[in-house]
């Protein structure tokens, strides 16, 4: 009788062992990729963790975008960590930025793309017969990409209307070669989200949107 | 259970509870980060020369300093002779001015006229006729929807804004706020919505209008005569 209770309980651990290998094997991770950094704003400011350790986490205060700003463009990157043992894709969500006046700062106002994905360390996987791929239009330096519509207002190739629900944004294969749960700092892959406005006359008034950054398992491509 | 078998299963269930939190451990890795972003758009004006000046019906003077467009207005003009010698029917001056802004404005404007005359045929401000012509909204990334109020009468040379006056015998500009006595404080001049549309600031557009001064030759006390015009624009 005894001896089957420890048996049972035996097999109880051995299941959650179980249970915690399974877990280790669909590791997905997000987090800070290192120290967010603003250009061009009057008055603005990024905060975020400069720790790849830590949580994703960025504020962003793009500052005055009225012509009182004189600079041709407010630009913040944001380094964003992703760490994964299996195939994984990002994808990004909007919530907020509902102006109603169409002179107001609007989703498109705001150039968004994601570039430069570059390995951690010597812990990162390095895939041969597969890439990591930034999906269009996401795929550039929204400040580089400035261009001016019909109507005389600003667009860039990609921006957050472009965003509808869960858009993903960037797939590829496995980033760490372990399948430790704990985040290193040189086990993942750092890429580049890249936020972009232009002052304009915009109607007055203060604007503000959260964006949400998600890894989860992508296509099922080959290391 | 027997007394032998207790501490088993208490290390049974100890190495559970440690597999459990190895298991947490594992769930402290997060699959989601947030981006939060603000910014804010102040209210914005901008008041600039709209070109060239005009001169007109001088005798000698000139422009001294011309307006450039797109640069701010600093101008500076001699009218030239204003006694009877001048047999023009008014020397004349057009200002064009150009506004900008991303919200509803005011153009404000105030005047001082000083001459170096002692009676009352010196030159004063009541001599000077002013108005506003007409609003000009027109290019790429301007509210040409945008409406606009005129609180001065125009061209003060036309016939309805000024006469002779029968008892006196001096040219007097009648209409409503015609001459620079109506902006010895500042005093508004126009008004109207929001100029631009969401264009960055090198977009050039804008609203244009030109301001107008006019002084009639008359038998004015002798002297010299300095009018000096400052215009304000705010979005209140």
């Amino acid at each position: 009788m005894n001896l089957r209770f420890v048996i049972s309980a035996s097999c109880l651990c051995l299941l959650i062992a179980c249970a915690a290998t399974t877990i280790s094997a669909q590791a997905l991770d997000i987090s800070s990729g290192g120290q967010p950094t603003i250009t061009g704003t009057l008055g603005g400011s990024v905060t975020g963790s400069a720790s790849v350790l830590n949580n994703l986490v960025v504020t962003i205060n793009f500052g005055e975008v009225s012509p009182a700003n004189t600079n041709a463009i407010v630009k913040v990157v944001v380094p964003i960590g992703i760490r994964s043992n299996q195939p994984y894709q990002v994808s990004v969500s909007l919530a907020g930025l509902g102006n109603a006046n169409p002179q107001a700062l609007q989703a498109s106002d705001i150039g968004f793309g994601a570039t430069n994905i570059r390995a951690m360390g010597n812990q990162s996987q390095v895939c041969t017969l597969s890439s990591h791929i930034f999906y269009p239009p996401f795929n550039n330096d929204p400040a580089s990409t400035v261009t001016i519509a019909a109507n005389g207002r600003v667009t860039y190739q990609s921006s957050l209307s472009n965003i509808a629900g869960a858009t993903v944004i960037l797939s590829g294969p496995r980033l760490k070669k372990t399948n430790g749960q704990n985040r290193g700092t040189n086990d993942g892959y750092i890429f580049d989200a890249i936020f972009a406005i232009t002052p304009q006359f915009f109607a007055a008034g203060v604007s503000s949107a959260t964006l949400t950054f998600t890894i989860s398992a992508g296509p099922n491509v080959p290391c | 259970m027997d007394t032998k078998t207790t501490p088993i299963i208490m290390r049974a269930l100890l190495f559970t509870v440690l597999l459990v939190a190895f298991a947490a451990t594992a769930f402290a890795q997060t699959t989601t980060g947030t981006v939060s972003m603000s910014a804010t758009v102040s209210k914005f004006v901008e008041f600039n020369s709209g070109g060239a000046i005009t001169l007109s019906g001088n005798s000698g003077g000139g422009i001294t300093t011309d307006g450039v467009v797109d640069n701010p207005l600093a101008a500076s003009i001699n009218l030239g002779e204003l006694g009877p010698s001048n047999t023009n029917s008014f020397v004349t001056a057009s200002v064009p001015l150009k506004l900008r802004s991303n919200a509803a404005y005011v153009l404000s404007m105030s005047a001082t006229v000083t001459s170096t005359g002692s009676t009352s045929n010196k030159i004063v401000n009541t001599d000077v006729g002013f108005g506003l012509g007409s609003v000009t909204r027109s290019g790429t990334g301007v509210n040409t929807g945008g409406s606009d109020t005129n609180a001065t009468s125009g061209d003060p040379t036309l016939a309805g804004n000024g006469s002779i006056n029968g008892a006196t015998g001096r040219y007097e500009y009648t209409a409503v706020k015609s001459n620079l006595s109506a902006f010895s404080a500042s005093t508004t001049a126009l008004n109207g919505a929001f100029i631009l549309n969401a264009v960055p600031r090198s977009n050039t557009n804008g609203l244009t209008v030109p301001a107008m001064f006019a002084i009639k030759p008359q038998f004015y006390e002798n002297g010299s005569t300095t009018v000096s015009v400052t215009f304000t624009v705010t979005a209140p």
